[in-house]
């Protein structure tokens, strides 16, 4: 990267937006002016509403043979909030209330002559009002309000009368005693909200510049002057970045700065006891993870400028983008999530609850860390990103130069299907955890294979118009490979006992999870063949379909065996939630690419896998680590091993040497 | 010594939704020796944008190899860009920079010394006869003018090869004599320069060799003199129009 050039398409862009009197002026003067005048104009209409409430006379009329009683009962409680204190007597006690004789009371109602009425009948009393009209609604939730009172205290007299021996108001108290300091409070309020209000301002600040900055270059044809000259298109990237980065950062502190002023005038009223304090560390921490937000939001910006051909263009995107990016940001907001977790790896909701955590006085220094690292590597790789939508050709050509891209079919799907799989991952997290109706375990399941692994296999063959035999290896094999893998399912599942019996001996594994482990993958309650069904027949089909089929066709072009054998294990295991199954999953993972590659079809994969399932349901409690003894262990490695040896010396598929 | 410009069959193919498979540019060669013009004459869609495109650095070749003083277009974009001056009436100037800070800008961001950018400048506005304009911003300009700010921000770092795409289209006819007479004088200063248009008369007036461009193939490629040789006609219109022809009637 070349410093000097950086500098110098830093302060042209800067200057070009400065130049932009316009959009200086509707983007940041207007607001700036506006704001106050919205505020003061806000305050002037509550404070008038407010006079005008209280100023105003309130009639209303009683009628009902109860009346006389409603009547004295109000009167007592109106005599007697006057001699006592608290926010609720206070807002009563503003309120005037006048009765007036009435002869019809709905009538006087509709023609506004009174606020409300009283309809007392019996032991009830029903407070009649317009809802369509301010002064009526507010003055009968007032009326409300003190009715609640009148019977609250008429209840205590009546105790009283009828000898009740104890004063009615000591029966049961409930006093409040809150041990935050108002500076927690406020901390922890202010915590939730600040990386919401501050990904808002960023948003919209960076966006003055930001839809301009490359979809405008490429409309008016600057963007090809640019890219001929000897600046190089990471410097070009990088510029607009940091510009983006300056502007929305300026303009948020112009906004903050903005809002501190009314509040310092009054303009702005605080929250009751609200004290922030911000010490320098705690600022300093705010900050370190502040920048690389505001640099990840100018990546964002950047990247809907480069993606878009025209301004108009990326104008459109820009609102959806925000509202996604505004969801994260809400991550604070929700109850129960600590730092310490996977939220730590989510761009943006990291800093959201890092911010609330750190603002509430329980910084985690490792997780912030890990936050600022996660947001730092967010904002460079989406930077990347736009420098490679920067070098598209179809920015200054309108047809594609890519065959791929035109030609779609399996070329395309090559191109594309790790795309797809990160789709699908991300649906098995979001949808399957998140949505209630899902949660049960044969509901999870049925998405999770039927769903997501099928759907999106039989989705892809659709799209990229593939031969299903072909892409999906459903090829025959010869029967040794069958009699091969009748031996490896037993054989295999008790290597994979003895690996982790071994593996215990020098890592020994928490008992909780080993049941947490038992409990997950084997529900209790479910009969038999259902459990096969679930646990060994669906996943053996439906995941084969999809890792050995659909993800090894797509692969096995770009890389060599070795690494298509780990990727797609490792693939396969990060598809199985949580982080203590990956591990075993991704080793069956890598067993059953091999077996594919090796015999050039699905299926021996399929009954592996299915086998496998069925002996962990079959034998239970699966990981009881004292059932294995060193020699059992010793002979089905051997079995295991002879039956791959078996497979290997009758393979067809990649690992033939016919092939390469 | 190998020449300023050397290309070698270079090749680009393009993939378009309603015409299929384009061979924009078919394996071309040619070479551009120091201090001369060198004319892509073609139709429009000839493949002469593409050709200069690729030569420029915006757009990969599918095949073929082209190098730029040295510097190889695909493997050293950078430095065949530092050496190279490019102009096409797609590329636009910032509308908000003035005359002065737009050669200013390019000749920083090419990296002409920092320290002898003033005095670039300054040459630049006299040579073009610019100073009327030097503060003013682009966007007040007239379309001649916008040109000749176009020009001077071409050789704004002073490279040593100048590409011009069809500099005078929309230009009227003294505007057009005026660039052209702007790029002859280019040569005498020892720049080499690939020229393409569409105008005959620019061709024979400028070129010192001319290559024939018909759809993505170079059909001829010589002086005018030599062209007129082979194949006895005198008028390069005529020259141009028997070798399409003849090169459609080998298609």
């Amino acid at each position: 990267m070349n410093g000097s050039v950086l500098r110098i398409l830093f302060l042209h862009e800067l200057k070009m937006l400065v130049r932009a009197r316009r959009t200086v002026v509707m983007a940041i003067v207007l607001p700036a002016v506006i704001m106050p005048l919205m505020l003061y104009a806000q305050k002037y209409s509550a404070d008038r509403r407010e006079r005008l409430l209280t100023g105003t006379v309130y009639r209303f009329a009683v009628s009902g043979e109860s009346a006389d009683r409603i009547r004295r009962l109000i009167n007592q409680t109106r005599r007697s909030i006057d001699l006592e204190q608290g926010e609720e007597v206070e807002s009563l006690r503003q309120f005037r209330f006048v009765e007036a004789t009435v002869v019809d009371a709905r009538a006087s109602l509709d023609k506004d002559d009174i606020q409300f009425y009283l309809e007392a009948a019996g032991p009830t009393v029903d407070v009649v009002y317009r809802g369509d009209r301010i002064g009526s609604d507010m003055a009968h939730s007032r009326m409300m309000q003190l009715l609640r009172l009148a019977r609250q205290r008429d209840s205590q007299a009546l105790l009283a009368d009828r000898g009740f021996a104890a004063d009615p108001k000591g029966i049961f108290a409930a006093t409040e005693s809150n041990i935050a300091t108002n500076g927690q409070v406020t901390g922890s309020m202010v915590g939730r909200f600040i990386t919401l209000f501050l990904v808002m301002m960023l948003f919209t600040g960076g966006a003055v510049a930001a839809m301009d900055i490359i979809a405008g270059e490429k409309e008016r044809g600057t963007l090809e002057t640019l890219l001929t000259t000897a600046a190089g298109r990471p410097e070009i990237v990088a510029a607009k970045q940091l510009a983006i980065t300056s502007v929305a950062i300026v303009i948020t502190l112009m906004q903050g700065l903005n809002f501190l002023i009314y509040i310092k005038l009054k303009v702005v009223a605080l929250p009751k006891n609200f004290d922030l304090q911000l010490p320098t560390g705690m600022a300093l921490t705010l900050l370190v993870l502040f920048i690389p937000l505001a640099a990840t939001i100018a990546s964002v910006l950047l990247m809907i400028s480069a993606y878009a051909k025209t301004y108009k263009e990326a104008q459109m995107y820009f609102f959806p983008v925000y509202l996604v990016s505004l969801v994260p940001a809400l991550a604070s907001v929700m109850p129960g999530i600590s730092l310490r977790s996977a939220i730590a790896f989510v761009p943006l909701a990291n800093v959201s609850v890092a911010a609330r955590e750190i603002l509430m006085g329980r910084p985690d220094a490792i997780m912030i860390v890990v936050t600022f690292g996660v947001m730092a590597a967010t904002a460079t790789y989406l930077m990347r990103t736009s420098a490679r939508l920067l070098g598209r050709e179809d920015i200054i050509v309108r047809a594609h130069s890519e065959p791929a891209e035109f030609i779609g079919g399996a070329a395309l799907f090559e191109k594309r299907v790790l795309r797809w799989f990160a789709l699908m991952w991300v649906v098995t997290f979001a949808v399957a955890m998140n949505v209630p109706s899902l949660a049960t375990f044969r509901r999870q399941l049925l998405f999770n294979e039927v769903a997501v692994m099928v759907g999106a296999t039989l989705l892809m063959l659709w799209v990229y118009r593939l031969n299903a035999k072909e892409a999906l290896s459903l090829r025959p094999v010869k029967p040794v490979v069958w009699l091969a893998i009748l031996f490896a399912i037993p054989s295999g599942n008790l290597t994979a006992l003895g690996i982790f019996q071994l593996v215990n001996k020098v890592i020994p594994a928490p008992q909780q999870l080993l049941e947490r482990f038992a409990q997950d993958v084997i529900p209790k309650g479910m009969p038999q063949w259902q459990l096969l069904l679930y646990i060994a027949v669906l996943p053996a089909i439906c995941e084969e379909l999809a890792f050995r089929g659909m993800l090894l066709s797509g692969l096995r072009r770009k890389f060599r065996p070795v690494a298509l054998i780990i990727g797609i294990g490792l693939i396969f295991g990060l598809f199985h939630v949580t982080l203590y199954r990956i591990a075993p999953t991704a080793a069956l993972g890598m067993i059953l690419t091999a077996i594919a590659m090796m015999t050039g079809s699905v299926f021996p994969g399929m009954l592996l896998h299915a086998g496998n399932n069925a002996l962990s349901v079959l034998t239970g409690n699966l990981y009881s680590l004292d059932v294995v003894r060193w020699w059992h262990f010793l002979a089905a490695f051997t079995i295991f091993a002879l039956s791959l040896w078996l497979i290997y010396r009758n393979r067809v598929g990649t690992f033939s040497p016919q092939r390469h | 010594m190998s020449a300023p410009v050397v290309v070698s069959n270079l090749a680009k193919t393009f993939y378009d939704e309603g015409r299929g498979q384009i061979k924009a540019v078919d394996s071309i060669s040619f070479e551009c020796h120091e201090g001369q013009i060198f004319g892509l004459l073609g139709a429009n869609g000839a493949g002469k944008t593409t050709t200069l495109r690729m030569l420029s650095t915006i757009l990969t070749p599918t095949a073929g190899t082209a190098s730029i003083m040295g510097h190889d277009v695909v493997k050293d974009p950078e430095g065949v860009r530092k050496n190279l001056g490019f102009y096409s009436a797609t590329t636009a100037l910032y509308p908000r920079l003035t005359t002065r800070e737009t050669i200013e800008f390019f000749a920083r961001i090419n990296q002409y010394p920092s320290e002898r950018v003033p005095e670039r400048v300054e040459y630049l506005i006299n040579r073009f006869g610019l100073h009327k304009y030097a503060d003013a911003r682009i966007e007040k300009l007239s379309s001649g003018m916008k040109q000749k700010v176009s020009i001077a921000r071409t050789v704004a770092h002073n490279p040593a090869i100048l590409i011009f795409d069809e500099p005078t289209v929309g230009l009227d006819v003294l505007n057009a004599l005026d660039v052209q007479e702007t790029i002859s004088e280019l040569r005498s200063e020892g720049k080499t320069i690939i020229f393409s248009t569409h105008i005959m008369s620019e061709a024979e007036r400028l070129c010192d060799r001319i290559a024939i461009i018909h759809g993505g193939r170079i059909l001829a490629s010589n002086t005018l003199a030599g062209l007129r040789e082979s194949t006895g006609q005198h008028y390069l219109e005529d020259i141009f129009v028997l070798y399409v022809k003849a090169g459609l009637e080998t298609v």
